[in-house]
């Protein structure tokens, strides 16, 4: 098993994306398989995908077809039952579940479908509590912060707690927290389900500006079609298979 | 701890509260503590302050000194055993007096030696010791350098045996719960004769023993006890700690000190367990952007910390002004031990009772933020 950590190691420095030559994102031959009941589900089957380092990709399919579990591969949350994983450079295959915890906290981004921010910490502190978690270079971090609160139009809440945010405030204070470690790639969970359409509509273009202007590439996982329209890309999955 | 001290200062009247519970459990033991010092001490204070290092009763006496009578027989065979090197009279009893002018008439129990080295108290807190006939040291509380006694006799009048004069105190040298005066053996002897004219030879409740260089105290007592069936000898703590009901004191406050160190883990224990899992989609969504199970076991484990010294602090607090105060004749005193050894236990103990919440913490799977079973 090849380990390319060595090339191209964010260690949550707020490095920068890797070189643009470098995919975002490479699964090959994916597999994922559960033990329930003594039965095996086959979640993934054999799935291969590869993301540009700035390509947005949607990902579309019915409920149980795997997307999450695909998202939670790339994004180091899972490991496949077999196959490889390669983010940024990195191949997280054979990594361990430290090693994982590590990769997800240096080099992903995530934005989940429920939770998705620290209730007792404001919206700047929900995104400092990336660099403390991490490499904890105070300064830096409270500089980003403050440019990523800057610039997903936030300046001014950056001291409510969550439960004085709107619905759209509270995903773009979740974009800036998984933008915060300058991620390879960024996993977004049905970013829309809690918005009503013009916010959806907003959210999903913010999504696009956001990961464009940095050359972050992204997956979306969604059941939104009109989200298809902002992405390089669509992928539909159905039963653990790829479609492009 | 940037999390544990920002969630703290976000829910400062929960935390609040369960400072202010801990510290009044703290309160709880430490007054305990402090009331079972007291008490003890007024019973038995005046054993642990005389000065013979090994206390000789007759065993009719059940180690209780006003109950124990040395014959002479007695006294002959305890003076001859090997490994001695002095020995002296101690007679107690316990007496009505009258102090200074008032009104009132009072208790007082009277300890007398006859050689100052085994029965005076052997640390005063204030003026001398007593140097001559009719003058005493006095336990504090209870008396004052300065102060007058006269032991009455039967008729409720004093029978030409003078004043005892009170020259010198020693803190906590009580007997019994009672104002404790400590005086030569001549004073002794007009004490009882002057409570009681019709008493005969005055004999020593119990004798007091120093050994020779080299040998410990306990060993001469068990060479007292070989030498005679009648003698019980004890080194003086020993005395002190095996008095009647001291023991049963001693059980009767460890009983509620158990249910106290049981309560405080037992309430943070629960109370982290509870905040863990309110907040554990919070925990999970940690998990899941990479945060290691260990920073958030530490995190939790500094709250118990800052927790527990809070409610340490607090406490202790309210127990410095109430450790100066008196419950009667039972003095209280600040016991810095008591207070180092209980941090000590309670902390260690709110630690321990963290680790549910802290297996709950690392037994939590970053992949519930995906499906936010985390949040449930």
């Amino acid at each position: 098993m090849s380990d390319t950590r060595t090339d191209e190691s964010r260690s949550g420095d707020y490095g920068g994306s890797g070189p643009d030559s470098t995919p975002a994102l490479e699964m090959e031959a994916i597999r994922k398989v559960y033990e329930v009941a003594d039965e095996e589900v086959v979640a993934l089957d054999h799935a291969d995908l590869t993301l540009a380092p700035d390509e947005i990709v949607a990902l579309i399919g019915p409920s149980g077809s795997g997307k999450t579990t695909l998202c939670s591969i790339a994004g180091g949350i899972l490991s496949p039952t077999e196959g490889k994983v390669v983010v940024g450079g990195k191949d997280i295959s054979g990594y361990s579940s430290k090693e994982l915890t590590g990769f997800r906290r240096d080099s992903v981004g995530f934005v989940f479908q429920t939770v998705n921010l620290i209730p007792f910490l404001t919206a700047r502190e929900n995104l400092l509590v990336v660099d403390e978690i991490g490499s904890r270079d105070r300064k830096r971090a409270n500089e980003r912060a403050d440019q990523l609160l800057e610039e997903l139009g936030l300046e001014d809440r950056a001291g409510n707690l969550p439960s004085q945010l709107s619905g759209g405030q509270k995903q773009r204070v979740a974009i800036g927290r998984a933008l915060m470690n300058e991620p390879a790639l960024v996993l977004f969970d049905e970013p829309t389900s809690s918005l009503d359409s013009k916010l959806g509509d907003q959210m999903v273009r913010l999504i696009r500006e956001e990961m464009k202007s940095r050359g972050t590439a992204a997956i979306i996982v969604t059941h939104d079609d009109r989200i298809t329209g902002y992405a390089d890309r669509t992928v539909h999955i159905t039963d653990g298979r790829l479609e492009a | 701890m940037f999390l544990a001290l920002k969630e703290m200062r976000r829910a400062k009247v929960r935390f609040g509260l369960l400072i202010s519970a801990t510290g009044l459990l703290v309160l709880l033991i430490l007054a305990q503590q402090a009331i079972q010092t007291g008490l003890i001490t007024s019973f038995i204070g005046a054993i642990e302050k005389q000065s013979a290092p090994v206390l000789v009763y007759s065993v009719d006496g059940q180690r209780i000194l006003q109950g124990s009578i040395i014959t002479p027989a007695l006294e002959q065979k305890i003076r001859s055993t090997e490994g001695i090197e002095k020995s002296g009279r101690i007679g107690q009893g316990t007496f009505t007096v009258k102090v200074n002018d008032d009104e009132e008439d009072s208790d007082a129990a009277i300890i007398g030696y006859t050689d100052p080295d085994l029965g005076e108290p052997d640390q005063l807190s204030a003026g001398r010791a007593a140097r001559g006939p009719g003058e005493a040291v006095g336990s504090a509380p209870g008396f004052e350098v300065g102060d007058t006694v006269r032991v009455l006799g039967p008729d409720g009048g004093s029978r030409g045996t003078g004043e005892i004069r009170v020259v010198g105190l020693a803190d906590d040298a009580q007997l019994q719960v009672t104002p404790t005066l400590f005086t030569g053996w001549s004073g002794y002897v007009a004490s009882v004769k002057s409570a009681n004219p019709d008493a005969g030879a005055i004999l020593p409740s119990a004798i007091g023993v120093a050994p020779v260089a080299g040998l410990d105290p306990a060993a001469l007592a068990e060479r007292i006890n070989d030498a005679s069936q009648e003698a019980d000898a004890l080194p003086r703590q020993v005395a002190a700690d095996e008095s009647p009901g001291v023991a049963e004191v001693r059980q009767s406050f460890q009983v509620i000190f158990l249910l106290f160190g049981l309560v405080v883990p037992l309430v943070t224990g629960l109370f982290f367990l509870i905040i863990t899992l309110q907040k554990s989609a919070s925990l999970t969504l940690l998990r899941a952007v990479g945060a290691q199970s260990g920073l958030l076991v530490r995190s939790l484990m500094f709250q118990v910390v800052l927790v527990i010294g809070g409610g340490l602090a607090v406490g202790i607090a309210l127990y410095t002004p109430l450790s100066q105060a008196r419950l009667g004749e039972i003095k209280l005193s600040f016991d810095v031990s008591a207070v180092l050894i209980w941090s000590v236990l309670l902390l260690g103990l709110g630690l321990l009772s963290a680790v549910v919440s802290a297996r709950r913490v690392l037994k939590i799977d970053p992949i519930e933020a995906t499906t936010g079973e985390g949040g449930r």
